[in-house]
């Protein structure tokens, strides 16, 4: 599929270039049921993505709930003066925060380390099955995580690796061991984690990669088999190479998220015990926004995460444009 | 043609989009909790007691001429009433008792009497118990809050109250207004409607519920685990340790093949409150005013001198296997240990009085029975021995623990809510609302004691969605009937299904040695602003990893999660309190 969606982009490359000597007024003129078609897109970005925006400057302001955000008062410091980035100030002076930012670092990176392998290295074995009836169950069963809410799935986890009560703990118990605390110790909370982030998504993330590699040219594979490559030469010289600008996209998007990251994982997984490696941007937000209803000062924070995240994203697609990749844009 | 197809395309992408934006502003997912009343603490629908000493008020003059009214209130009540139905929006508390917390029988009630009286139309908003502060932030946040709010959490309301998101109540709390609303008055008293009264503006942002019963907590054992063994109930922490010991070297007789599932002593994530009897035994039995006042913030008294060695035992007991090793995975309305407590696993817990007594026929100790035996059930029992050799704990202060009840900025009906709550603060309509009609929800005897029972099938509308509808007299937190004397007369008959022995026990261990809090306040602390949360949570972990961690880690856990504790915000609390009160006292450590 990425072969010939090249080829195909190639050829509208030659297309636009004649079209650029048409006139606006004459190309909108030919195409107006197009541009309309755009309009619902366009309108629908500048009602719920840019018209909200204009509360960013709430990171900037003392949040007041019955004025609109222009007329609330700029942001003051302690000493009651002017100081239009104190909440800035405030965030990057609160151990929570601090705590928070790591955190999310580390798990997001964690996550992309192990979690990002692993669908591609999924649809690399169910590509080599040979039985389409074995293939297709398989597949069926590893991507049916993903339907599950994180909520259920903490509670199954809980039936699980729970200390006293859970499946794995009582089998270690029975067989003498003392039991494991998968989920009350720190450093083994953050494995599970992981564990159960790869378990959920894995299946569903190797369908763009299945579906990748079905757009490979077959030729290929018929002309290595006559050079006389191998299953595990084809693959690599073959399928990973095809899939490449795919995995590349995949990647800078994953990139672009390392300080952003779900909510209802760690929410739903935290507890107080391992709450030091557990809380991320997302869940201090909500408590201290949501809850302790301090919205400046999270508006602050969500301002910086998006800041950070664009920055990420274009890096990762300046680094792959300059690598030779295509990158998104 | 093909143009008449583009159009359609493009409607039909609008109108998918606009329903897809419906979804749009969904709020994050949170945790379900449909608990029992179990991990709760700052609540007690118990009985009357002594009562604590709070100055009393003249009787409220009733002004019953209606031409006085109208001038009055500026001509918005016309012959008592406002000429024009007026609309307004109230917050019940659900508890998945049974029947719709906001449509049932008893709001029913409330309804037909304030539209009869003030021609005022009620509509009840639903919120769940075991996250309302959560669900009344979102409800401020979107300005959809209901018109008469309440909320256990006071930082909740001043942090809105700071966001200009809170209605000042004092317009309609002047003395001349006093005769409009007299049941109001009258029941709360100025100790009550003034307790958040800002000294320097006068604004008052909320007023505070009463409690009429104010017996807080007890520790429950298994009697029937206790004659089993042939064990006395304990007196002392050591006895106490002993018998935790006793339970589990014994699991196999008590559980048979369940004893792997033993929780001989059942202290959940939140062990400031369910192991309160032994923290407040560890406190200073003479512990000064000052230090009440200073150290006050945090209700599970985390920064009071003392509390650390209690957790001590409790971290010896947890690494000897005594308490519940996951006791940190279930969150605050989890329902596991509610389920542990029915299915007879635990030996003893810490709690409410009454806990044990409530929901008839979903009690713990009824349902204990049904399962176990009818041996099995829990009692109350008085096992922590301070300094002193007595049995220091605390009890709920009438005034000031129970909840805040305010209006949201976005109120528009001032006045109608007013007398909404001299309406719901009528002993008349209290009485009713808490025992509902005779033969139905409860007995009397010639006496005209109160017997409260679990309505028949015929009857199951009327089984109120919480325990004497606590949650609808949102004033009032206690069995209120119409004479003091009845009141305490009828305590131990108001649970559905358990023995009355029980509950006179409860009460009286719970009130032995006890003594109320030192109730002090000297205006708003601005340091106590907004940081609740962040406190409470800080507060959370500490206890629980503490509790958790190895014997020889313990202090460092402690007192790492303190120094977190007192940096985010902790300090500047105490040093404001500090401040104050020398302001008000100078060096004496005691009230004069």
């Amino acid at each position: 599929m990425a072969k010939s969606k090249e080829s195909s982009d190639a050829n509208s490359g030659q297309i636009i270039r004649v079209k650029t000597r048409m006139s606006w007024k004459a190309s909108f003129k030919r195409y107006w049921q197009l541009y309309l078609l755009l309009l619902v897109p366009i309108v629908y970005f500048i009602i719920f993505r840019y018209g909200p925006m204009e509360y960013i400057i709430t990171a900037f302001k003392k949040y007041k709930i019955n004025a609109p955000v222009w007329e609330m008062e700029w942001a003051k410091n302690k000493k009651k003066e002017t100081d239009v980035f104190f909440y800035f100030k405030q965030a990057f002076q609160d151990n929570q925060f601090l705590r928070a930012l790591k955190n999310t670092v580390v798990l997001n990176v964690l996550d992309l380390v192990v979690g990002f392998p692993a669908p591609i290295i999924f649809a690399l074995i169910l590509n080599e099955l040979v039985f389409k009836r074995f293939k297709k169950v398989i597949q069926t069963v590893a991507y049916m995580p993903h339907f599950l809410s994180w909520v259920i799935i903490y509670g199954l986890s809980l039936r699980i690796f729970a200390t006293d009560d859970g499946l794995i703990n009582m089998f270690i118990q029975s067989l003498g061991g003392s039991p494991i605390p998968f989920l009350g110790d720190e450093k083994l909370w953050v494995v599970t984690y992981v564990f159960l982030g790869v378990w959920q998504n894995f299946g569903w993330g190797s369908i763009v990669y299945l579906a990748s590699i079905a757009g490979i040219n077959q030729e290929l594979y018929e002309a290595a088999s006559v050079d006389g490559a191998g299953r595990f030469k084809k693959m690599w010289h073959i399928t990973l190479p095809g899939i490449k600008p795919t995995i590349v996209v995949l990647l800078i998007m994953n990139l672009g998220n390392i300080l952003g990251g779900g909510f209802d994982r760690p929410f739903a997984m935290q507890n107080n015990l391992v709450l030091n490696t557990a809380e991320v941007i997302s869940t201090y937000v909500y408590k201290k926004g949501v809850l302790a209803a301090q919205y400046s000062l999270t508006t602050a924070v969500g301002l910086f995460q998006s800041v950070v995240g664009v920055f990420f994203l274009l890096m990762a697609n300046f680094i792959s444009r300059k690598l030779g990749e295509r990158g998104i844009w | 043609m093909k143009k008449v197809l583009a159009l359609l395309l493009v409607l039909c992408m609008v109108f998918s989009l606009a329903a897809c934006s419906s979804d749009e502003n969904k709020d994050a997912p949170t945790p379900t909790a449909g608990g029992t009343e179990v991990t709760t603490p700052t609540e007690n629908n118990g009985t009357k007691t002594t009562p604590e000493p709070t100055p009393t008020d003249e009787p409220v003059v009733v002004i019953e001429d209606k031409d006085e009214i109208k001038e009055l209130t500026g001509g918005q009540l016309v012959d008592g009433k406002f000429p024009e139905k007026k609309h307004i929006t109230v917050e019940v508390y659900d508890r998945d008792g049974g029947t719709p917390a906001n449509d049932n029988m008893y709001t029913d009630f409330i309804k037909k009497g304030m539209l009869e009286k003030y021609n005022v139309e009620v509509e009840f908003v639903a919120v769940p118990r075991w996250t309302e502060v959560e669900q009344i932030n979102n409800l401020l946040a979107a300005n959809d809050a209901p018109d008469i709010c309440y909320s256990y959490s006071f930082p909740t309301v001043q942090a809105y109250a700071d966001m200009g998101g809170i209605l000042d109540m004092s317009e309609y709390l002047t003395d001349e207004f006093k005769g409009l609303f007299p049941n109001l008055w009258n029941w709360l008293g100025s100790a009550g409607i003034n307790y958040r009264k800002n000294p320097e503006t006068g604004e008052i942002i909320a007023i505070e519920g009463k409690r009429n019963a104010t017996e807080r907590i007890v520790t429950f054992v298994r009697k029937d685990w206790l004659d089993k063994l042939g064990l006395a109930a304990p007196t002392t922490t050591q006895q106490f340790e002993d018998m935790l010991v006793a339970f589990k070297n014994n699991a196999s007789t008590l559980l048979g093949a369940d004893a792997g599932k033993m929780i001989c002593y059942a202290v959940t994530e939140d062990v400031g409150w369910t192991a309160a009897g032994l923290i407040e035994s560890k406190l200073d039995p003479n512990l000064s005013d000052k230090d009440q006042y200073v150290y006050g913030f945090d209700d599970r008294r985390f920064t009071m001198p003392g509390t650390k060695e209690a957790v001590r035992i409790l971290n010896k007991w947890y690494n000897m296997g005594l308490l519940w090793n996951d006791f940190a995975l279930y969150g605050s309305g989890d329902t596991t240990l509610d389920d542990y407590l029915k299915a007879g696993y635990v030996g003893a817990y810490t709690q409410n009085y009454d806990l044990v007594f409530r929901d008839g026929e979903n009690g713990i100790n009824y349902t204990l029975s049904q399962i176990v035996g009818p041996d099995a059930k829990f009692i109350a029992i008085d096992p922590f021995d301070d300094a002193n050799g007595n049995h220091t704990k605390y009890l709920y202060s009438a005034v000031g623990s129970d909840r805040k009840i305010f209006f949201p900025a976005t109120n528009k009906e001032p006045l109608a809510c007013m007398l909404y709550l001299d309406f719901i603060s009528d002993a008349k309509n209290v009485e009713y609302l808490q025992i509902g009609d005779e033969g139905v929800t409860h007995t009397k005897n010639a006496e005209g004691v109160v017997f409260v029972q679990s309505p028949d099938e015929a009857h199951a509308a009327a089984k109120p969605n919480s325990g004497y509808n606590i949650d609808l007299t949102m004033t009032t937190n206690g069995l209120r009937l119409s004479s003091e004397e009845l009141t305490v007369k009828s305590m131990a008959y108001g649970y559905a299904n358990v023995d009355p022995e029980d509950v006179v026990n409860a009460i009286n261990v719970s009130l032995n040695d006890a003594k109320y809090p030192t109730s002090i306040d000297l205006g708003v602390i601005e340091a106590e602003t907004t940081v609740g949360d962040t406190l409470t949570s800080y507060q959370r972990q500490t206890f629980d990893k503490a509790v958790a961690a190895a014997e020889a880690d313990f202090d460092k856990v402690w007192d790492s999660g303190m120094a977190d504790y007192l940096a985010a915000g902790g300090q500047d609390i105490i040093d404001e309190r500090l401040e104050k009160w020398t302001e008000a006292y100078g060096s004496a450590t005691m009230l004069p």
